[in-house]
């Protein structure tokens, strides 16, 4: 095949060919559904296990068993989905990936290593880290219901600031629905529309 | 007027594949061969052709025990892709 093309054929094919190799790329939303569940379980045993007494059992369940077993999860996925699509690197999968890791470490050590440093404030600067990725992403990805859910997400981060500790549970339960289950939600239903 | 277009770029498959090198940072064989869904013989001729023009860079390694070839863009590739868009919409809309 090396048919000769007009113009205007060339430019249509340049425009199709990068749009259908940009959708092959697309995110379905299902690593952001899945992390806006785990913060939204984490939050919620949180106030089961707060009420039966258990502060310690609590601890030991969300840093040895939810979060590392959401971190092994995602690595499996990705790596799975991009061998078995044969994808290749972008410089947007680059950079979103990278943010996603490093996010995910910095959550954990905040949460675990400097917890007593950070004190009241805990709660509301996981919001709003988790609020930047989330709005970063929504631009980058161009899903306004992802960057709008951001948007949310940081303002209750900064409201969070307002109530006492006991309600931060809430806010996070909150923020984890607004910011991460919808959108992400969203996001897997135009994923679908696209590729049917 | 016109520049003439660039013959290297301005055929079908060469085109699609220079398209999508454009997209990516690198890309497999398998992912061209699926995206294009032009046949690997025919894929591998246009890969030469760009690869002798110095517009592609061509690795070949073994993933899995299997051999696995990805290609890139070149900077004079991209020069020429940038060139020969720039060149057909001159085509298009002669008076802009």
């Amino acid at each position: 095949m090396d048919e000769k093309i007009t113009p205007e054929e060339s430019l249509l094919l340049i425009t199709k060919t990068i749009e259908e190799t940009k959708q092959r790329f697309q995110e379905n939303g299902h690593i952001i559904i899945l992390w806006g569940t785990i913060t939204f379980a984490v939050f919620f045993f949180q106030y089961v296990f707060v009420l039966l007494g258990w502060y310690k059992l609590f601890d030991i369940i969300w840093t040895t068993i939810l979060f590392p077993l959401g971190a092994i999860y995602t690595y499996i996925y990705i790596r799975k989905n991009v061998k078995k699509r044969n994808l290749p690197k972008t410089l947007l999968s680059r950079v979103l990936e990278t943010m996603g890791w490093a996010l995910g470490a910095n959550l954990l050590i905040l949460g675990f290593v400097f917890r007593q440093q950070l004190g009241t404030a805990l709660a509301p600067i996981f919001l709003i880290l988790l609020a930047m990725s989330m709005i970063v992403t929504g631009a980058s990805i161009k899903f306004k219901p992802l960057f709008i859910g951001g948007i949310l997400l940081n303002l209750i981060g900064f409201g969070t600031f307002y109530f006492s500790t006991d309600y931060h549970g809430f806010s996070m339960m909150l923020g984890s629905v607004v910011g991460l289950i919808i959108p992400g939600i969203l996001l897997n239903k135009a994923h679908r529309k696209e590729h049917v | 007027m016109f520049n003439d277009l660039d013959p290297i770029l301005h055929s079908q498959l060469r085109l699609s594949i220079v398209s999508i090198l454009m997209t990516v940072e690198e890309a497999e064989f398998t992912f061209i061969k699926e995206t294009t869904g032009a046949a690997a013989g025919n894929i591998s001729i246009q890969i030469k052709k760009l690869q002798e023009a110095g517009y592609i860079k061509v690795e070949k390694t073994f993933k899995n025990n299997y051999p696995n070839t990805t290609v890139s863009m070149t900077s004079k590739g991209i020069k020429a892709f940038e060139d020969y868009v720039n060149d057909l919409k001159k085509y298009i809309n002669p008076q802009k």
